[in-house]
């Protein structure tokens, strides 16, 4: 199994003045974030606020134009999508990003096979890997996904899609994981099913999660960046972003309490 | 199973011709099942994998005839040869996506043809011949015999087909056939997408220049006509009749069209008008291919 060691001291994610534009558009104005060990972080903001270009850019699927990411103290910003989930950062999508012709069971076990780099490995039969498809099953347990193993993930209902979503990017053993919208297009009883599911995820696993259910959002956070037109509008504990008049008025109007 | 016992019976009661086609189907086959690997698992289709066929025989007639290695060692070395080749051209495509891949691999394929259709020292348009022959005396044996080079290709054909079985059930070939599904996640999730397809389209352009040794063996001359695209058009064709994503279909693919193109062409000249149907045919009805029909036909039995 893959250990990853915690250098200690500095924070465990860090970014610093991201900026981003698509022409005249400027996704991102200077985004900062910093994460401890083991945060729970949240990003909420309207739709259009810049939240799905910031994970793109913390996990390297866009370059930004200027500022730069860690991982662990370690510059990664020159770094693609695959090399950051190896330095320890990965994430789920929006949009379910499966391997919908596998089972459930197979998806998860040829992600843990990603994770240890085991795809090196051509001489003898993968269903033969005992300890990847042991730490594959642990993974469907922790995701509640236990009873759906054989099942092929097409054929499986859309929430329960949404669970392996977050399922894979357990099995790489990451030490940051961003969740972009968990819970989009979710039932109220699916959703309560994620939230227990994002309770119960390793206390030491660094998380960071778009979300607009703010109900979750206060549930789970231990800090809250609010995105406005790609800038940072106010970031605090969720009690401070409560009490905060300016997010009140352009954002928590209508939902807050 | 039931391949390698037609393979047999066919070599053990056809003549001297049919014993000849069993080879050049065993040759079709490793070619076939090398494209396969490729297009089928690794999610690259290619209209320029003759050039690596080609490369394996250029590379032999080379190695035997200028610089007269013994055949039995110039044959691996082609292989190899033909692996750093194909290294060097996917280190620059395999990033490449859909039609530019297409379009890229042809490419390739034509500036090797061109080069050889050129080339002085290889004999230009019209080849050369002459390419000595593995000596199999001390097994009893001489490939100038179609029976003997007919044993030797489908004993060739069978131990590809069980090392890339093998390969495919790897845990290798389970993440290669998860980036094929979705490179996107893949990548998400850590794993060097491209080193992946570089490893593939490598060993894939491997086999196929042992298929082409192999043909050059069987016919002791090399031409350009060897890597010409029209032959890696109807190899994938071969695949896509056999069915794409299976090793098996290949192989059917490979005899079917390598056993039709020399029946048909002796009984009609309009040949290729025949087989241009069936093939529309077989895209239009039986997407998977022969083997897919078939093993789907198979799965609709009650089980016993």
């Amino acid at each position: 199994m893959r250990s990853h060691g915690w250098r200690g001291g500095g924070p465990m994610f860090r970014a610093e003045g991201l900026y981003k534009s698509f022409g005249a558009l400027e996704v991102a104005r200077g985004i900062s974030l910093t994460l401890p060990r083991g945060a729970r972080h949240a990003i909420v903001g309207p739709n259009g606020s810049g939240k799905t270009t910031l994970f793109n850019l913390l996990s390297g699927e866009l370059a930004p134009d200027a500022g730069r990411v860690f991982i662990d103290g370690r510059d990664v910003t020159s770094m693609p999508p695959d090399a950051r989930a190896r330095a320890g950062l990965t994430r789920s999508f929006q949009k379910n990003n499966l391997f919908p012709e596998l089972t459930v069971l197979q998806s998860l076990a040829v992600s843990v096979a990603i994770g240890d780099g085991a795809g090196a490995v051509f001489w003898r039969p993968f269903v033969r890997s005992a300890d990847i498809f042991r730490r594959a099953t642990a993974i469907a347990d922790r995701i509640r996904l236990t009873s759906h193993l054989e099942t092929v993930v097409d054929t499986l209902p859309y929430g329960t899609q949404r669970q392996l979503e977050i399922g894979l990017a357990l099995a790489i053993e990451p030490k940051i994981l961003l969740l972009d919208e968990p819970t989009a297009g979710m039932s109220a009883d699916e959703t309560a099913e994620m939230a227990k599911l994002i309770a119960a995820l390793p206390e030491d696993l660094t998380l960071l999660v778009i979300e607009h259910d703010m109900e979750i959002v206060f549930d789970f956070a231990r800090r809250i960046t609010v995105l406005d037109y790609g800038s940072v509008l106010a970031e605090g504990t969720p009690a401070e972003i409560r009490a905060s008049p300016e997010v009140r008025r352009r954002y928590l109007g209508e939902t807050a309490p | 199973m039931v391949l390698l016992a037609a393979a047999i019976g066919t070599w053990w009661f056809a003549g001297y011709a049919g014993q000849d086609r069993l080879g050049e189907i065993a040759i079709a086959a490793i070619f076939a099942m090398s494209l396969d690997l490729m297009v089928g698992y690794g999610g690259m289709v290619s209209l320029g994998h003759a050039l690596f066929f080609g490369l394996g025989a250029y590379a032999l007639a080379g190695l035997t005839l200028f610089l007269k290695w013994p055949p039995g060692l110039a044959l691996p070395a082609s292989v190899l040869l033909t692996g750093l080749v194909a290294f060097a051209i996917g280190r620059l495509i395999v990033h490449l996506g859909g039609v530019f891949f297409i379009m890229v691999t042809l490419a390739f394929g034509q500036m090797g043809w061109a080069w050889f259709a050129r080339d002085r020292l290889f004999g230009g348009i019209a080849g050369l011949s002459g390419i000595p022959q593995i000596d199999l005396s001390l097994l009893g044996g001489d490939l100038a015999n179609p029976a003997d080079f007919a044993i030797v290709a489908v004993t060739a054909a069978t131990m590809v087909y069980l090392a890339l079985a093998r390969l495919i059930e790897s845990p290798f070939g389970a993440v290669v056939s998860a980036l094929h599904r979705n490179a996107g996640r893949a990548r998400a999730l850590g794993c060097p997408v491209q080193s992946y397809k570089l490893a593939v389209f490598t060993i894939a352009a491997m086999l196929a220049s042992l298929a082409g040794t192999l043909q050059a063996q069987r016919t002791g001359f090399v031409s350009p006509d060897l890597l010409v695209w029209t032959s890696s058009g109807e190899l994938l064709i071969m695949v896509i009749i056999g069915g794409i994503g299976s090793l098996l279909g290949p192989i059917a693919g490979a005899a079917l069209w390598t056993l039709l193109h020399h029946y048909l062409s002796a009984v009609t000249p309009y040949w290729m008008l025949i087989m241009g149907a069936f093939f529309i045919a077989i895209v239009l009805f039986a997407a998977e291919g022969l083997y897919g029909a078939l093993a789907r036909l198979a799965w609709r039995r009650p089980h016993v």
